[in-house]
């Protein structure tokens, strides 16, 4: 489903910066309404208007990671927030209580804020994702921003742009010149999951063959299977998804896979329970976890997590599959090894990100 | 200030069914009946004059249905003009009540409900929710509004005391069928406040996951048999029955609690000693509680663990599956 605002709201401060203009070119003959700062929501019906305002923070910012789970050291580049995807579970809806995606139009002052960061830790690897706090891709058809950042990484010798997505919105990374510096990554989940919880994202088969056009296009690719949610049958189902990712990418061009189960912030379940009565991602049992999400009880979660590492590595032994947000001991049973044993997890991906 | 004027009226001059100002909710006081009946009606209500020419009760609605019940007539009353505006009225009616005693829940929610017809949502909660000694919040204001719409025996209970408000908030969004169901439940046993919130969500998910009604899961052969376990304790029946839910909500961690005591069991820990699994067996802190009153039997606990500790069956107990 494509993304298309029923009106803008732009802060005049950022009305002649190339994301406006980009946007309006995209969008001829929309509503927009110039305001001189927005501070809250700007109105809207469900997440219609699209919010395009000047950001005065920190651009860069590592992944809010907890000392209690192993955490994979990634950095999140915020150029927006919100998604009008409306996926079920998305955790989004308890980090922001405007459903209206907001974009930052200063994208100078990121990519220099980017810049320095960079250069200030030339030794170390940079692992940057901009699909933390919105859908990596939702938004490229209208502002182009793949045409700023892939070139802009592929000058970069220490940094890896990741690109995280539900969407099959990849045409304009084909001509690019990312010289392996952008992974293109797709969170996967089964057909009955995506109609059900996933309802305006691609379909898994669009997903799987956006996927396929960026790995013939020299892109790596990469997949995240997270949220995984426990269903009546949910092995049969990730067992389908495994089988046609394999046969839609070759597994030597995936960088990496990441696992992680359904957990959110308990304040969360009343959002899920109010906007969607209908779903029943909450009927698992939860557990409060060390970091006080609410989590599947652990035998589960390695249960689940032991089952896909099994699926995964039976395809390919080589894969990189990687728990997000969890313990050495669940790590240990469900896939045998704790990352310490392998350098830490920061490090197992960073050897992936430029080999 | 309003000009009011002092009359002698009949009964039948009172408009009864008119409620515009009414925020009083619960029984009539024993102590006013005995008042008005003993010395008669000291402090004067005030009613306002409408168009039809009956009375609208603004102030004392109690002192006039103790008079009507008394059929104590006719007798002097304040009375305010047509022209005085709804909303000044029901200011009266509220400032009036709150000068004399705490207000109950049922009316503190009238209060929010009728002055929310006159004044937007923002002056309603800096104004009237400290007044009621409400937290000012769009949360809690919401939570008070929705308590009106419940069953009369639910308000008359929450009104008396005998159900918290909170348990109302929770049950506001549920069916009429199975609010009153969990309200006769918590009027038959001794729940706290806190585990009857539990309960109503507990009950709420198992029906949600199991496609029952919450009747359905409180009507169940496995509830109802521990309700009328009347030879236990009514203490005793709240937490076989909060168990017994639970255990149905979360049968994982049931079934794992239940293996950690029944192998801790058969390891035959050394007396005066716990083992203490994580919370929800989540992350790798187990913990060992030991007490003792001298040093050497200390000591022989100490190296009864030890043997114990790299026993298979020890670490058997650590493990998930």
């Amino acid at each position: 489903m494509k993304y298309r605002p029923e009106r803008l709201v732009i802060e005049k401060e950022v009305a002649d910066s190339p994301l406006v203009k980009k946007i309006l070119e995209t969008l001829p003959g929309i509503s927009v309404d110039w305001v001189d700062e927005l501070k809250e929501d700007a109105g809207g019906e469900s997440g219609s208007f699209l919010e395009i305002v000047k950001f005065r923070g920190r651009f860069i910012k590592p992944c809010p990671g907890t000392r209690f789970y192993n955490c994979c050291g990634y950095q999140i580049l915020n150029l927006g927030i919100q998604c009008s995807l409306g996926c079920t579970y998305c955790i989004l809806q308890a980090y922001f209580t405007s459903r209206n995606v907001r974009l930052f139009a200063n994208l100078d002052d990121a990519i220099q804020q980017l810049t320095e960061h960079l250069d200030n830790s030339r030794r170390q690897i940079h692992r940057i994702g901009t699909g933390e706090f919105t859908d990596s891709l939702l938004l490229d058809p209208l502002i182009h921003l793949s045409e700023n950042l892939v070139p802009l990484f592929a000058a970069q010798p220490n940094a890896i742009l990741e690109l995280k997505t539900k969407t099959a919105q990849v045409d304009l990374l084909e001509n690019m010149d990312h010289r392996g510096h952008t992974i293109v990554a797709w969170s996967l989940n089964p057909p009955q999951v995506i109609a059900g919880e996933e309802s305006g994202a691609a379909p898994l088969e669009a997903r799987l063959e956006a996927a396929q056009r960026c790995q013939k296009w020299g892109y790596r690719v990469a997949f995240h299977f997270d949220p995984l949610l426990a269903y009546p049958g949910w092995q049969q189902g990730y067992q389908e998804v495994v089988d046609r990712l394999f046969s839609a990418v070759a597994p030597g061009g995936i960088a990496w896979i990441s696992l992680g189960t359904l957990r959110f912030m308990p304040s969360l379940k009343t959002v899920i329970q109010q906007r969607y009565p209908n779903t029943s991602i909450l009927d698992e049992e939860f557990i409060p976890g060390l970091d006080r999400k609410l989590r599947y009880f652990r035998d589960l979660r390695v249960e689940m997590y032991a089952h896909l590492n099994e699926l995964l590595l039976g395809i390919h032994k080589d894969l990189c599959v990687y728990l997000c947000m969890e313990s050495d001991d669940v790590w240990r049973e469900a896939l045998g090894f704790s990352p310490a044993e392998r350098g830490g997890l920061s490090a197992m991906l960073d050897r992936r990100a430029l080999s | 200030m309003a000009e009011k004027e002092s009359y002698s009226i009949q009964l039948d001059e009172v408009d009864w069914n008119d409620a515009t100002c009414l925020i009083t909710y619960g029984p009539l006081p024993d102590k006013l009946t005995l008042s008005i009946q003993t010395v008669g009606l000291i402090q004067k209500p005030l009613l306002q004059r409408k168009r039809d020419g009956l009375l609208r009760i603004v102030c004392g609605s109690r002192r006039l249905a103790v008079c009507q019940q008394l059929g104590l007539e006719p007798f002097s009353c304040e009375i305010l003009p047509t022209s005085i505006l709804p909303e000044t009225c029901l200011r009266m009616a509220i400032y009036d009540n709150i000068a004399q005693r705490d207000l109950n829940p049922v009316e503190k929610s009238l209060v929010l409900t009728k002055m929310a017809q006159h004044l937007d949502q923002a002056q309603l909660i800096q104004e009237f929710m400290p007044l009621l000694n409400l937290e000012p919040s769009t949360v809690l204001l919401s939570r008070y509004k929705k308590l009106l719409p419940l069953e009369e025996s639910i308000l008359d209970a929450i009104a008396g005391g005998a159900l918290h408000q909170r348990i109302g908030f929770v049950l506001s969004p549920l069916q009429q069928g199975d609010r009153l169901a969990f309200f006769n439940f918590f009027q038959e046993l001794p729940f706290s406040v806190s585990v009857q919130e539990e309960l109503v969500e507990t009950v709420v998910e198992i029906g949600r996951r199991d496609n029952l009604t919450p009747r359905e899961v409180l009507d169940s052969a496995e509830v109802n048999d521990l309700r009328r376990a009347y030879k236990r304790s009514a203490r005793q029946r709240v937490q076989e029955i909060r168990k017994q839910l639970l255990a149905t909500r979360a049968p994982r961690l049931t079934a794992r609690k239940e293996r950690f005591d029944r192998e801790v069991g058969e390891l035959k820990l050394p007396a005066g000693v716990r083992l203490v699994p994580p919370p929800y067996f989540e992350g790798p802190r187990w913990s060992l509680e030991c007490t003792f009153e001298r040093g050497d039997e200390l000591a022989t606990r100490l190296r009864k663990l030890a043997e114990l500790a790299d026993q298979p069956e020890f670490k058997q107990i650590m493990e998930s599956e």
